[in-house]
């Protein structure tokens, strides 16, 4: 139960030694903005060493390090379309993304364990083939093309859907909690439109949330029926489920509680890599709908080399996945009674 | 008349004739059972022995319409107080050139369909593994009750109706009438004059314990009363009372909820009460428990109980010992018998240890390679064995360890192309030239013994 301290200290570590790779430099580069020239660059340099001791050793300079992240100290950014402390990025773009992704996994979770069951319990029928060909194919297919065929689609075609940012920027024009694409406090457009009492603009930027949160769902949605799919075969062969049948339970009870529940439980554990992967498929979709959430800013520091970025982004993705699976293990706890702590 | 008397409790609950089932493998077909006749009648044990895949749990499960999607019904049939319930897979497999298993799939559906309303009520079945038989995410007393919510949910509703109907004088009143005449007419009159009949499988569980001391057994019984009750639940109740049906919960929406957790909670009650008669100490604490809090004993003891609650007229026990170590086969063997005695039931009890099925069996099946070679009062089939095969377990028990079948020389034939002939001739020391082409019938031996050897045709015996 604890032991997700030790996996964020080693994500710590690694993260550290991903930057010291390529020597002091990049750790520099981390804290210190290249626009800084002359005398004022020295002096920062001096500063920097005071915290960080550059010359001591390696395994001393770490925990140097590890005491400027945990004040919050992650170093600073420089893209064209954010430059400041990397903390102050991560809370401006991370909220549209987490929002992006949890909406995209609601999506999965509802989408996808019903199709698994229904593939199981109707195996090798034409609705098992349908889908199982279906959602492999979307898995098989790099997000942008999935975005792009939307697109095309709904917004093209049917022009039904936006493509394009979080809201449409008329709506938002003379708000006072809206300032250059950014709303307050939450900075999550949707819900600060909720608070504020703003239907129209809440709406609107559920509109805009509709397609990437589509797309990403489509992208890693296979991976989770195919998994429902064989934990339910598996367990529909199991004595117990038999044995509720020779207790005379209704087919659809049997089905429903006595294997779905229990072909739930590896699905629930491995539901940690799917939201990885949904973290990577974030950076892509971001850059596709123009979406203004960390996928886009990341995307920027890679493209400009912006080492603050780059590092923030693995450290948040990493703490991201360890606090997942913390949360997964607490839902696997409640629903197994085997598992105590 | 003592003959007719005699003749209806031999009347069987199950017949199987001819019956024929394959499964279908990547491998091959594997002809799994080849024309089994056999009945179980009313009140008998009826013992299945045979070496391992010989197909008896192909043969429990094929009575309780417990076939896997790979599984054909090739021929033949399985009478259930006289139905024929796995009629519409026959007629699928007879109807179809190219087995598919999908396509059964859907006729098992609605044979799954038509079969849970006798599963559990008129057969029920224990397997052989109690450390799977039980769903480890519900508590024991959940999946007793279970039985009890889809097969008698009017018996759950009027327990607890009868709690609220009944007085406190009413209580008192019925536990004078046990101390003067015990469980008689009159308890009876009484409870149905006042319209609480729900009560009495409650008082008598109190009224039949061991464990307690009178006094404490009268506070008990007299604790029986006046529980209020939701007035919304009770109309529901009432109805389920009176129809024995579960209403349409989702039409129900959040009392729905309501009814269905007070009738789940008599379930819980009753489960723990027949545990307890069953001699299970702290059946109130058990209930409340999940199958890993429990041994591989006991768990059997609860599936035994989940199996035997609504008194069904045959249980199937699929080698219910043969997991557990030895004391505690012994004390659920005893809790077998036990249940014998009190339950009127009949029972399947396949087992390949015939020590064991010496002790509890009226009648004795022998199979081999998926049919019934002989089949006789345990008696005969212990000191008369006709058939070869038979003839060779009998010898050879004495010098096998745990009585195990095993020590027989020679290969059970390949099921995916059994011979023409009769199945044993390959290790058979009478084989004869007319056992290579056709199948000996069954034909009978003795007063109610048949065997299926050409040994025994033409009348000699
Ligand atoms: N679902 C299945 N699919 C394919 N073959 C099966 C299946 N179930 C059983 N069989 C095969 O059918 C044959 C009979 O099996 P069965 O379990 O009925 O034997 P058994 O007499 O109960 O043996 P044991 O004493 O080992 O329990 C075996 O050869 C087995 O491999
Ligand atoms: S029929 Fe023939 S081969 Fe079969 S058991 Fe009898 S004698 Fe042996
Ligand atoms: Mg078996």
């Amino acid at each position: 139960m604890l032991l997700f301290i030790p996996t964020l200290l080693g994500l710590t570590v690694i993260v550290f030694v991903l930057i010291h790779i390529g020597g002091t430099n990049k750790l520099l580069a981390m804290y210190l903005s290249p626009r800084l020239t002359g005398a004022a660059r020295q002096q920062i340099i001096a500063e920097l060493d005071q915290k960080f001791h550059f010359n001591d050793p390696i395994y001393i300079q770490y925990f140097y390090w590890l005491a400027q992240i945990f004040q919050g100290n992650w170093g600073i950014t420089n893209t064209p379309i954010f430059s400041g402390p990397v903390t102050q990025a991560i809370e401006l773009f991370f909220p549209n993304t987490l929002m992006l992704t949890i909406f995209a996994a609601i999506l999965i979770w509802l989408i996808s364990i019903p199709l698994g069951v229904h593939t199981a319990v109707n195996r090798d029928k034409p609705s098992d083939n349908v889908i199982r060909v279906g959602s492999l194919t979307f898995y098989a297919m790099p997000w942008y093309l999935i975005g792009i065929i939307l697109i095309i689609i709904f917004a093209v075609w049917l022009k039904i859907l936006p493509i394009n940012g979080t809201v449409n920027p008329s709506l938002v024009a003379d708000l006072s909690w809206y300032h250059n694409g950014i709303s307050y406090p939450t900075h999550i457009l949707l819900i600060d439109a909720l608070i504020h009492g703003n239907l129209v603009v809440a709406g609107n930027a559920f509109l805009h949330l509709i397609m990437p949160s589509v797309t990403l769902a489509l992208g890693v949605m296979a991976a989770l029926v195919r998994l429902m799919r064989g934990t339910m075969l598996e367990t529909l062969d199991q004595d117990f489920v038999n044995f509720a049948r020779a207790k005379g339970v209704p087919e659809k009870v049997v089905i429903n509680l006595h294997a779905k529940n229990n072909a739930l439980l590896p699905v629930i554990t491995n539901f940690g890599y799917l939201v990885a992967g949904l973290l990577g498929g974030v950076v892509v979709i971001e850059d596709v709908f123009s979406y203004p959430g960390i996928g886009m800013w990341l995307t920027d520091a890679m493209i400009n080399n912006d080492m603050g970025g780059i590092m923030g982004g693995t450290l948040l993705f990493g703490i991201i996945l360890v606090v997942t699976s913390l949360a997964l293990d607490l839902i696997y706890a409640k629903i197994d009674p085997r598992i105590r702590y | 008349m003592e003959s007719d008397q005699l003749k209806s409790n031999l009347a069987p609950i199950v017949k199987v004739e001819n019956f024929h089932l394959h499964y279908y493998t990547r491998r091959g077909v594997y002809k799994a059972l080849n024309g089994v006749n056999l009945e179980i009648r009313k009140g008998e044990v009826l013992g299945i022995a045979g070496e391992s895949g010989c197909g008896k749990s192909t043969l429990g499960r094929a009575i309780m319409g417990l076939i896997p999607r790979n599984a054909a019904v090739v021929d033949g049939r399985i009478l259930i107080n006289g139905r024929d319930y796995l009629k519409p897979l026959k007629d699928y497999y007879k109807n179809t050139k190219k087995f598919k298993p999908s396509k059964n799939a859907d006729v098992l559906k609605k044979v799954n369909n038509e079969m849970s309303k006798i599963r559990g009520q008129e057969i029920s079945m224990v397997f052989q593994e109690p450390m799977t038989t039980l769903n480890p995410l519900l508590q024991v007393g959940y999946q007793i009750a279970e039985v009890l919510l889809y097969h008698s949910p009017g018996l759950l509703a009027s327990r607890r109706l009868s709690r609220s109907r009944a007085k406190k004088e009413d209580t008192k009143a019925l536990v004078k009438i046990l101390n003067e005449n015990g469980p008689n007419e009159k308890f009876r009159e009484y409870l149905k004059e006042k319209n609480i009949m729900g009560l009495e499988d409650q008082i008598l569980a109190i009224w039949r314990r061991k464990d307690l001391h009178d006094l404490k057994k009268e506070q008990m019984i007299e604790k029986l009363c006046c529980e209020p009750i939701n007035s919304f639940a009770k109309n529901y109740l009432e109805t389920i009372e009176k129809e024995n049906k579960l209403p349409n919960f989702s039409k129900i929406p959040i009392f729905g909820r309501i009814v269905k957790r007070e009738l789940i909670k008599e379930g819980y009650k009753k489960a723990s009460e027949f545990l307890g008669l069953l001699g299970i100490p702290n059946s109130d604490k058990m209930v409340y428990m999940y199958p890993h809090e429990l041994s591989g004993g006991q768990r059997q003891r609860i599936v035994i109980a989940t199996a035997m609650i609504n008194s069904p007229q045959l249980v199937i026990l699929d080698e219910p010992t043969s997991a557990l170590d030895v004391t505690i086969q012994a004390q659920i063997l005893e809790l077998i018998k036990e249940l014998k005695e009190s339950i009127n039931s009949s029972y399947m009890f396949i087992s390949h240890d015939l020590s064991v099925l010496a002790e509890v069996s009226d009648r004795i099946a022998i199979m081999y390679a998926g049919q019934v070679v002989e089949v006789g009062n345990k008696d005969a089939i212990f000191d008369q064995p006709k058939h070869p095969y038979t003839q060779m377990l009998m010898e050879a028990i004495p010098t096998i360890e745990a009585h195990e079948l095993k020590g027989i020389k020679g290969e059970v034939p390949d099921m995916r192309n059994p011979p023409k002939g009769c199945m044993f001739r390959d290790r058979c020391p009478y084989a004869m030239p007319i056992c290579a082409e056709k199948r000996p019938d069954l034909i009978k031996v003795g007063e109610d013994h048949y065997v299926s050897c050409f040994l025994y045709e033409g009348g000699k015996s």
